[in-house]
């Protein structure tokens, strides 16, 4: 990826991320007192379904391009590097895709 | 790949702490910290999705004096980095570079941050 791209994927997906993050933790901390039947109703609803999958997508995103940055700074093996980066980009992935299906067919 | 000419970042001890330094550091150690708990939300979908049981088992070690802190610590963790996160976006649009006026923007991060995370919690578990 671009550099420049990079830099302004990073601030955008911030602002989107901002927001939503805060809903989806807000909600969580609250049913932690809540029901397992309390906890199923909140993701029922298809718009929450939606926001619960984008905030995996983007979030992994942000934090992917955010760890390259410290890997860039702090790893000094240009190899290590290499694969820790692939590693991210693979979970930035399979995590939310294991939501999105969680969401549509268990939740 | 050649390792010999690759430039490091000098590493944190090195540096003299001043408020700058603190919030660049802190935000990047809490954007860390906020994968953990998105890491934490993830098992928590899945524990959700494996039934009731293991829902409250799950929710009884989140409601432990523990699991209760990291939960406190995560919502610190995100107000700073949200607010932190503002700042460096004035920053990006060209405003607030002046020593003075970045510490005073610096000190108003960390205490609303503080302030913030009470709040949320008070509401978050229904004592408000």
């Amino acid at each position: 990826m671009k550099e420049t791209r990079k830099w302004i994927l990073h601030r955008l997906t911030a602002i989107i991320l901002a927001p939503l993050y805060v809903w989806l933790y807000f909600s969580l901390v609250s049913l932690s007192t809540k029901s397992y039947s309390e906890a199923t109703y909140f993701f029922e609803n298809p718009l929450f379904k939606i926001l619960t999958v984008m905030i995996f997508f983007v979030g992994f995103f942000h934090a992917k391009i955010s760890l390259g940055e410290i890997f860039e700074d702090y790893i000094h093996k240009q190899k290590t590097k290499y694969v820790a980066n692939i590693l991210t980009s693979i979970s930035s992935i399979v995590i939310p895709l294991i939501i999105l299906i969680l969401l549509i067919f268990k939740i | 790949m050649n390792d010999s000419n690759n430039p490091l970042s000098p590493h944190l001890q090195i540096y003299r702490w001043h408020i700058s330094s603190l919030l660049s550091i802190t935000h990047r150690i809490a954007g860390v910290i906020n994968l953990l708990a998105l890491i934490l939300i993830f098992f928590w979908l899945v524990v959700l999705s494996l039934g009731e049981s293991n829902y409250e088992l799950f929710l009884s070690i989140i409601n432990s004096f523990f699991g209760k802190s990291i939960l406190i610590g995560f919502t610190w963790s995100m107000s700073f980095h949200l607010l932190s996160g503002i700042r460096h976006l004035v920053w990006d649009l060209g405003y607030g570079f002046e020593i003075k006026t970045a510490n005073i923007s610096g000190t108003i991060v960390i205490i609303t941050s503080l302030v913030v995370t009470v709040i949320f919690w008070l509401f978050a578990r229904g004592f408000i």
